[in-house]
């Protein structure tokens, strides 16, 4: 084991970057979360309203998602703080065989297609505890490897924001990235790991009865049961956001890169890393070089 | 025309992903349906049922109460679900005769089957509790009720040792005449909370929410507080009452725990 210089791995080398839990746990979340997702749309779809507060008086929701009939012509509509929007064709009302009927959101984006609400809980609350149990082993396994503290966002990384965005946005020529992580990445992960993950689990056990009588802060947290329901519906869209902002980035950054990394590991680097530490781990294919003593330490624990 | 060979290309192929898209949501929304209705994969979703009320219950001390609200906090209207009031002469009759006639019959693995009439109901210590309902569907009510604990009546009737769930017979039933049942366990049914009520809002239980009688189990969603019962029914499984899931609700596939 050679000791190797701090300005290392070059690029165009292999280094471990994702830990057998963190694959395991990606893959799992993320299955959750679609099913979570869609499921979660097929529960709202039996009160398609939203409100503020503990109780849902029927005209002071702020949202609802309802069909209306005009002159024989079915049309959906968003009503959002009484601006009333139309989304025929998308939201409200849905073509059937014996014509259009009223459904908030459509069947290809629910779980399953078909109306049934008890159905929609049975995915959902499987699919919410195999997240949530797939959340606490990531979050211990690398809390306890360190791993977490490389994408936690700092004020440091805030200030280099701006500097990652322009490179991104092809302004400016070179990445002002330090470590495994650009600023904008450790954003979006420390989001998800720090508000969104914690949040839309408080919020969703904010609206169990049972649970309302174990934590009765629980459902005050958020102003309310109705509020907690409201709360779990935004921030359900908040993953969808970044759902798609990660797909973009996954396809847009080397797809197939990518997709090693999640899969076996292995990333290949394009920009030289700066690291702390040096050391050098057995790796499957070729002599790539590793950086991370937290690469030795899982190898170590994985053979 | 090279120009227009190129669109066409990048039409197709805009086309493509589209059908492609399609095919795939369309396949998607096939498979779900079909996961849905295939038995072992809905047993399988089935174990977070059980998980859920192991560990709800875990976290829950016993006998903790649920938030109880304010005069000011109560909803101007109570909202009313399920199933249309029952239409029989004998209810409506009745009814309008202040339940004179309207016993509530106890029976099962008790050693002291009884039948109460709702006088007698009255006549007893009684709990006034003012809560949110919360609908499976989504929605919340606030509400004042009074009655007697479901407690109060289990010293009476004394359970047996293997007495393990109190059923709920019904008065109302669906357009296919099926009557409405539910059940829980003796856990829930001694909750200091769990009561018959017979008064919604200082005023007798209006027809719309259950009279003259109905269940108010406040760990549980809303289907769980059976309305219109005319019977209770103390048995060890619930495997013969009904389809075997233990209400009418959960015999078309909601949970039978809804505490969540």
């Amino acid at each position: 084991m050679a000791e190797r210089p701090a300005k290392s791995p070059i690029a165009g080398h292999l280094v471990y970057r994702h830990n057998r839990i963190t694959r395991l746990t990606h893959w799992i979340s993320g299955l959750a979360l679609i099913i979570l997702f869609m499921s979660g749309l097929q529960i709202f779809n039996a009160h398609p309203y939203l409100y503020w507060g503990s109780t849902s008086d029927p005209d002071k929701a702020f949202l609802s998602i309802a069909a209306s009939q005009d002159d024989g012509d079915v049309r959906g509509f968003v009503d959002l703080y009484g601006r009333k929007i139309d989304t025929t064709g998308f939201l409200g009302v849905q073509q059937g065989v014996f014509g259009p009927f009223a459904r908030a959101f459509p069947s290809w984006l629910t779980v399953p297609g078909y109306y049934s609400l008890a159905a929609g809980r049975r995915w959902h609350f499987f699919f919410g505890w195999l997240f949530a149990i797939s959340g606490v082993v990531y979050l211990i396994y690398n809390l306890a490897v360190g791993h977490i503290r490389k994408f936690l966002f700092t004020l440091r990384d805030a200030k280099s924001v701006p500097a990652m965005t322009a490179y991104y946005l092809h302004i400016r020529k070179t990445s002002p990235q330090q470590g495994e992580y650009n600023p904008l990445q450790k954003m979006a992960y420390t989001g998800v790991f720090v508000i969104l993950a914690p949040l839309i689990l408080l919020s969703g056990m904010a609206m169990s009865p049972q649970l309302n009588i174990a934590f009765h802060w629980l459902p005050a947290l958020f102003g309310g049961r109705q509020s907690a329901r409201t709360v779990h519906f935004i921030l359900a869209f908040g993953f969808l956001f970044f759902f798609l902002g990660h797909l973009f980035m996954v396809l847009t950054q080397g797809f197939l890169n990518n997709m090693r990394s999640m899969t076996s590991g292995w990333y290949k680097e394009k920009v030289p890393v700066v690291i702390e530490s040096t050391a050098q781990a057995s790796p499957p294919e070729a002599a790539p070089v590793s950086s991370k003593q937290e690469a030795e330490k899982i190898n170590e624990a994985e053979s | 025309m090279k120009l227009n060979r190129k669109l066409s290309r990048r039409n197709l192929l805009i086309g493509g992903l589209q059908a492609a898209s399609l095919v795939v949501l369309s396949g998607c929304e096939k498979m779900f349906d079909s996961l849905s209705q295939n038995k072992n994969v809905q047993s399988l979703l089935e174990l977070a049922e059980n998980g859920s009320r192991r560990a709800q219950r875990l976290l829950t001390r016993r006998n903790k109460l649920a938030k109880e609200f304010e005069a000011k906090d109560i909803s101007p209207k109570f909202r009313a679900n399920g199933n249309p009031p029952p239409i029989t002469m004998d209810y409506t009759t009745d009814a309008q005769n202040h339940w004179t006639r309207w016993r509530l019959e106890v029976s099962g693995l008790v050693k002291q089957p009884a039948s109460f009439s709702l006088a007698d109901l009255q006549a007893m210590p009684s709990r006034t509790q003012i809560t949110r309902h919360d609908c499976v569907e989504g929605w919340s009510v606030i509400g004042k009720w009074k009655g007697v604990r479901l407690e109060e009546i289990i010293n009476r009737v004394q359970p047996a040792t293997d007495a393990r769930y109190v059923v709920f017979r019904c008065m109302d039933t669906d357009s296919d005449g099926l009557n409405y049942f539910e059940s829980i366990d003796m856990i829930d049914a001694v909750h200091p909370q769990t009561i018959l009520a017979y008064e919604l809002n200082d005023r007798p239980l209006p027809i719309d929410n259950g009279a003259p009688l109905r269940l108010r189990v406040e760990n549980q969603l809303g289907y769980k507080h059976a309305k219109y019962i005319r019977a209770l029914e103390f048995v060890s499984s619930l495997d013969k009452i009904g389809q075997g899931k233990g209400g009418y609700w959960e015999d078309q596939g909601y949970e039978w725990y809804a505490g969540i």
